[in-house]
């Protein structure tokens, strides 16, 4: 499995513009799976178990990763961006990005020896933040690129014995897993969504959960984790390596409690989330057509949202783990 | 420009700070193939091409690059660092770099959690920003106070023979002066000619300041990055990336040999820019123009975009003309008999 998800972190795949996800995820799945592709560009998967159960079991994770999109060029050959999903400005500051997934850049501002006094202390606004590809003029930039096109943080995939350390793990994890499953898991019949848009606003689980019509959902994703150094313990949301975090509520849902209830009772390794923040691709598949009972699974995450994004290696084989566990239970009709 | 583009690439990647010898040990294999080298003490490396004459010129590029050296590690496996050399604090959080231990390991400056965050954030101290090793508790088996910390970034190309990476200051101009070094070795020079690749630059000046004693030259030029151009940057501040050679004029430098720089460029078609300072020059050039009796010093610096961060940007066209620049320099006799 951390080969594949490192084939995928490894990937480029801003909101938009997951052709490359899509093309690995495909060639991976297309042995072990019937699969079509929607008109948002959601791999939307069926894979035929030994049974089936009575109720339509959905699983979901997000193929896209947060990113910028070029938006216009300076007579200098600079490119102007906004950033695609939510990026801290200290996570763009003077970071390497690839555009297109073949042009190099550096997300540049105003250097520190320029700033005095407050300013010096404080880091610039994004939109005063510009990209250099090395060109020398508008027209030079634009024989490499156009506007809106698509640009991801460089971060390549580290990994020693605890730890994998990328861009992009939120949510390539969970396409991994979901890969894993598609390949190793048949029990029961399952379909399987990996979805387009997430960062951008919850836009492709909405649409691949209306075609689906399942009773039941997993989600599959990557959450905040807050056990860093001068974090208050109530404060952390989660930790790395005791887990699989489970939510009973966040930003966009109020999860089902039974299955919330069930996977904290499982006996397997796994942490309540204790924050009420975030969201993800619950949100629109719990409100889906008459609504569907959901459980999102969520690999802790340090520093999300950036080239380096730090989760446990344990914390991944945990989360395939649980994912399994509730497929049984949900389908076996124990939950 | 490949090959320039390959050396500073190679020599982008290995590190140099303090104990750290990884960047001086590959210099000296480099430059080794063109010339007779020597280590000095520190992380040094020395060479030397006899000329016709008794009168040495000494070329300097500094090997050493900023860093940060660890003050504290905790029980969870955070790392306190303290700077050395300046370093921009507030684009640390999640920036990975490698830490210097008993082995090499990754980890990651810790950044604000997004639910935490509250207002405009200020960077007030670099020890207020802790790195995490995700190690736990193992981490004090490997990380020890004093142990280095360096940026992680691989170089890269972008557009029009421009690249990026980390220490680019000053490796780009030991790509430099190595490449010089190859192409005079099979010269008949007029001048010797000692390459000093210097330590301890980026902690005020200290490696070239013993190094100079030891070479005692009868004229030097310093070789370092200065500051290119960007938004916001007055052209007054700078020089457009891909301009060439800046050639320093300064009070502390000696006037002779920037003049002199400024004609050879001029009868070689060889791109260059001045570079005006009103009081030192703030690189070695300062120190070497004071060692023993004093010496006739002169600069020549690449432009450089993002100083003091692992995404420095340089055009390879610019470190092609410091190479020309340099070689037409020895090749004329400095100052020799002027």
């Amino acid at each position: 499995m951390f080969d594949i998800l490192k084939n995928l972190c490894n990937l480029d795949a801003a909101s938009g513009d997951e052709t490359a996800v899509r093309e690995f995820i495909i060639n991976e799945i297309k042995d072990f799976c019937e699969f079509k592709v929607d008109n948002l560009g959601n791999i939307i998967a069926f894979k035929k178990g030994k049974s089936r159960s009575s109720k339509k079991l959905m699983l979901d994770a997000h193929m896209d990763e947060v990113g910028l999109i070029i938006t216009s060029i300076t007579s200098d050959g600079f490119l102007k961006f906004k950033t695609v999903g939510g990026i801290d400005v200290s996570a763009l500051m003077f970071r390497s990005v690839k555009i297109n997934g073949t042009i190099n850049g550096v997300i540049c501002g105003k250097p520190i020896h320029l700033t005095e006094g407050e300013e010096r202390k404080k880091l610039p606004k994004s939109d005063s933040l510009y990209i250099d590809i090395g060109a020398t003029s508008k027209e030079d930039a634009l024989k490499h690129i156009s506007l809106g096109d698509r640009a991801v943080l460089c971060g390549d995939f580290e990994e020693n014995d605890n730890n994998v350390i990328s861009k992009a793990l939120d949510d390539r994890v969970g396409c991994a897993v979901l890969i894993k499953l598609i390949k190793e898991f048949d029990e029961y019949d399952f379909y399987a969504s990996f979805s387009v848009q997430e960062e951008v606003g919850l836009r492709g689980a909405k649409v691949s959960a209306y075609a689906i019509n399942p009773d039941s959902a997993i989600v599959l994703e990557s959450t905040t984790a807050s056990d860093i150094a001068g974090v208050a313990d109530a404060d952390k949301v989660c930790k790395l390596g005791e887990g699989v975090a489970v939510s009973f509520m966040d930003g966009a849902t109020v999860y089902d409690r039974d299955y919330y209830n069930f996977a904290l009772n499982s006996g397997l390794t796994c942490q309540p989330k204790t924050a009420v923040a975030g969201g993800n691709n619950s949100g629109a598949i719990h409100l889906s057509r008459e609504g569907v009972r959901t459980i999102a699974l969520s690999l802790p995450c340090r520093y999300i949202h950036s080239s380096s994004s730090v989760a446990n290696k344990e914390d991944i084989e945990s989360m395939y783990n649980l994912a399994e566990y509730m497929i049984l239970s949900i389908c076996g009709g124990e939950v | 420009m490949i090959d320039l583009k390959n050396k500073l690439f190679a020599l982008s990647t290995a590190d140099g700070i303090g104990n750290i010898a990884d960047a001086s040990n590959l210099a000296f294999d480099m430059l080794s193939k063109y010339c007779p080298c020597e280590k000095a003490d520190s992380l040094t490396v020395m060479g030397f091409l006899k000329g016709e004459s008794d009168y040495t010129l000494m070329l300097d590029a500094h090997i050493d690059q900023i860093g940060m050296v660890v003050t504290d590690v905790d029980d969870n496996g955070f790392l306190t660092v303290k700077n050395a050399g300046g370093i921009d604090i507030r684009s640390l959080p999640s920036r990975r770099v490698t830490v210097h231990g008993k082995e090499k390991i990754t980890a990651v400056f810790c950044s604000t959690p997004p639910h935490l965050a509250s207002g405009e954030k200020t960077y007030d101290n670099i020890t207020d920003i802790k790195l995490d090793t995700a190690l736990g508790k193992k981490a004090k088996d490997i990380v020890s106070v004093g142990d280095y910390v360096t940026f992680a970034n691989t170089p890269r190309e972008l557009i029009n023979y421009r690249v990026c990476g980390r220490s680019f200051d000053d490796r780009a101009a030991v790509a430099c002066l190595i490449t010089v070094a190859e192409q005079l070795s099979s010269k008949t020079l007029p001048i010797n000619v000692a390459f000093v690749l210097s330590d301890g630059e980026e902690l005020g000046l200290r490696g070239i300041r013993t190094a100079s004693f030891k070479v005692n030259p009868d004229e030097a030029v310093a070789v370092d990055v200065s500051f290119g151009d960007g938004i916001g940057i007055s052209s007054e501040e700078c020089s457009p990336l891909g301009s060439g050679a800046m050639i320093g004029f300064a009070p502390t430098l000696d006037s002779k040999i920037s003049k002199k720089l400024v004609s050879l460029c001029e009868k070689k078609n060889i791109p260059y820019t001045s570079e005006i300072m009103g009081s030192k020059t703030g690189t070695n050039a300062d120190m070497i123009s004071v060692n023993r009796e004093g010496v006739k010093t002169g600069l020549v610096s690449i432009p450089l975009r993002n100083m003091h961060t692992d995404v420095e940007i340089a055009d390879l066209k610019d470190l092609q003309s410091v190479c020309d620049l340099i070689c037409e320099y020895v090749l004329s006799g400095g100052v020799k008999d002027v």
